[in-house]
């Protein structure tokens, strides 16, 4: 480490707030560029994308990593909701409301818990992925050589990834949601034994079709920001083989603090600043 | 130190395998740190750069996911706990969901997700050039230099980190309600405390402490197992992220059980 002399000068104290904003117009521009050649990279690279479907849900299964994406989301999501179950039922019990347990399941598991806990699995596997390939592929001046050979790499690489990625989020989220909603009612029901038929009424009383469906556009939402800042992490990585794994990092905890800043932004936009209970006619 | 992976026997044999190795590095890992503390041989060095630099990272973003939560809380709780006839709860519940579970998976996540990541990319950099088999060559053990001071600095860092996401979150979920919602800080502070005890913030921190040493462990292990140029490092912490988050999540459901068996609930109906 070098030491660094007590006085410092304005210019260079400015220095990471003028680089920082430097990163954040270059990002964008990205995004911007990613979403615009999204049409002709669907038309003209198409068995790409369908590649990178095949990719994001099965892709790379190593069973301890969790056997493809599909198996991580399931397993976070039923973790989670297991935890929502068993909490729940502790909490509610605490001012004798745990028959309602149900009401949770339907509620918080929809509205926040499956968005946010399929998001992060999904960054942590497909988004790091992502960063991970594009960041090689920059390190070793692959992506340099698409160009030379009149390949437009943008396009090819990242708007497919995109295309893939709300192709596969769709099946993907719904596994995750079926699994939250499983395991919440198999820790209620066979752990905390509460009779299955008290938690299905609370729960079919609150679950609502334009809950799931909100629900599901958030987690289109999520996953498209995590593909777009970890694809852009990828693209610009520099710094040799480290410098791939830091902006894997780098990029992971971006995407996790935009999920959760979109997640009450979005909470606020579809269910207002004081969301009423469905079944209840509040 | 061997940790190369037999011949690939099929999914579930590598599964084996892969878990098998991790647990060997887990006890190996724990020798090591009694040998240091034995022989007084600890870095402070690497001790204080690793915290310093876990601690540098994790803050701002923790800080950042703090807060959308805690509002995210009392927009739920708020409101639909009146609507149950529970007015004047949302004390109790910021104290049960921000204090037991959100604060420590707040940590998990930074932890693994932001340092672990970097710690990956680092060891896994390291063990590419062969740096490690050189220091291995020069009689310094891998474990007990780069290891074992990672661990303990995940661990301080995932316990003060998560005392930061409780104070946070706290305020935040209380600032929303009472400000935003408008409802009676009274009725809140009163029924948080009420309802929050000394023990829920004593489990907390033990869950930061191990999830921290998870963390650090599952990256140090990835890490120190890369191979194959940059496209492997990267894969290296892509595998360590995703497993170091499954065990995270299924450890917080193992000690939230194992607590609640252990201690019954409080609280006046």
């Amino acid at each position: 480490m070098t030491a660094r002399s007590l006085t410092v000068s304005p210019a260079r104290a400015l220095r990471p707030v003028v680089d920082g904003f430097a990163g954040l117009g270059t990002h964008a521009t990205f995004y911007g560029r990613v979403v615009r050649h999204l049409p002709t990279a669907v038309v003209r690279y198409w068995r790409h994308v369908l590649r990178h479907v095949g990719d994001i849900s099965f892709g790379s299964a190593s069973l301890l990593a969790g056997g493809g994406t599909i198996g991580v989301v399931f397993a976070m999501s039923a973790v989670a909701s297991t935890q929502i179950g068993l909490e729940g039922h502790r909490g509610l019990e605490l001012i004798g409301l745990s028959p309602m347990t149900g009401l949770l399941s339907a509620l918080v598991n929809t509205r926040e818990i499956a968005p946010v806990v399929a998001s992060i699995a999904l960054a942590a596997k497909v988004g790091t992925g992502f960063t991970a390939q594009l960041g090689a592929m920059r390190i070793s001046d692959e992506i340099d050589a698409l160009e030379t050979m009149a390949v437009p790499s943008l396009p090819f690489l990242v708007s497919t990834r995109m295309a893939a990625a709300f192709l596969s989020v769709i099946p993907l989220y719904l596994v995750g949601l079926v699994a939250s909603y499983a395991a919440t009612s198999l820790a209620v029901v066979h752990l905390k034994g509460l009779s299955a038929g008290t938690y299905d009424y609370w729960f079919h009383l609150l679950l609502t079709p334009s809950d799931v469906l909100f629900s599901l556009l958030k987690a289109i939402v999520f996953a498209l920001v995590i593909t777009l800042v970890h694809c852009a992490y990828g693209y610009y990585a520099t710094g040799g083989p480290e410098g791939v794994g830091k902006a894997a990092g780098r990029a992971l905890r971006t995407s996790i603090v935009a999920v959760t800043v979109l997640d009450v932004l979005l909470t606020i936009a579809f269910w207002g600043l004081r969301p009423t209970l469905p079944g209840l006619g509040a | 130190m061997n940790l190369a992976a037999p011949p690939a026997r099929g999914p579930v044999g590598d599964a084996l395998n892969q878990a098998g190795l991790l647990l060997a590095f887990a006890v190996r890992t724990t020798a090591a740190a009694g040998r240091v503390v034995a022989r007084r041989r600890l870095s402070w060095r690497e001790l204080l750069e690793q915290t310093w630099f876990l601690a540098a990272v994790t803050t701002t973003p923790a800080v950042l996911v703090t807060i959308p939560l805690g509002v995210v809380v009392a927009l739920n709780v708020g409101s639909l706990a009146g609507q149950l006839g529970a007015e004047g709860y949302g004390g109790a519940v910021v104290a049960f969901v921000i204090v037991a579970q959100a604060a420590p998976l707040i940590c998990a996540l930074m932890i693994s997700g932001v340092g672990g990541s970097a710690m990956c990319a680092d060891l896994g950099a390291r063990t590419i050039r062969e740096e490690v088999d050189a220091l291995e060559v020069m009689g310094i053990p891998a474990v007990e230099r780069f290891v074992v001071p990672r661990v303990l600095a995940a661990v301080l860092v995932s316990t003060a980190l998560a005392c930061l996401v409780m104070a946070v979150g706290i305020g935040a979920s209380f600032t929303f309600q009472v400000a935003v919602l408008g409802d009676s800080p009274g009725s809140f502070l009163g029924s948080l405390t009420e309802f929050s005890r000394l023990e829920d913030f004593l489990v907390a921190e033990v869950k930061a402490a191990v999830f921290g040493v998870l963390a650090a462990l599952v990256s140090c292990f990835k890490g120190l197992t890369a191979k194959g140029g940059p496209g492997g490092v990267g894969h290296a912490v892509n595998e360590a992220v995703v497993l170091a988050f499954v065990l995270v999540f299924v450890a917080n459901t193992v000690l939230t059980e194992l607590y609640a068996a252990i201690v019954p609930a409080r609280g006046a109906y």
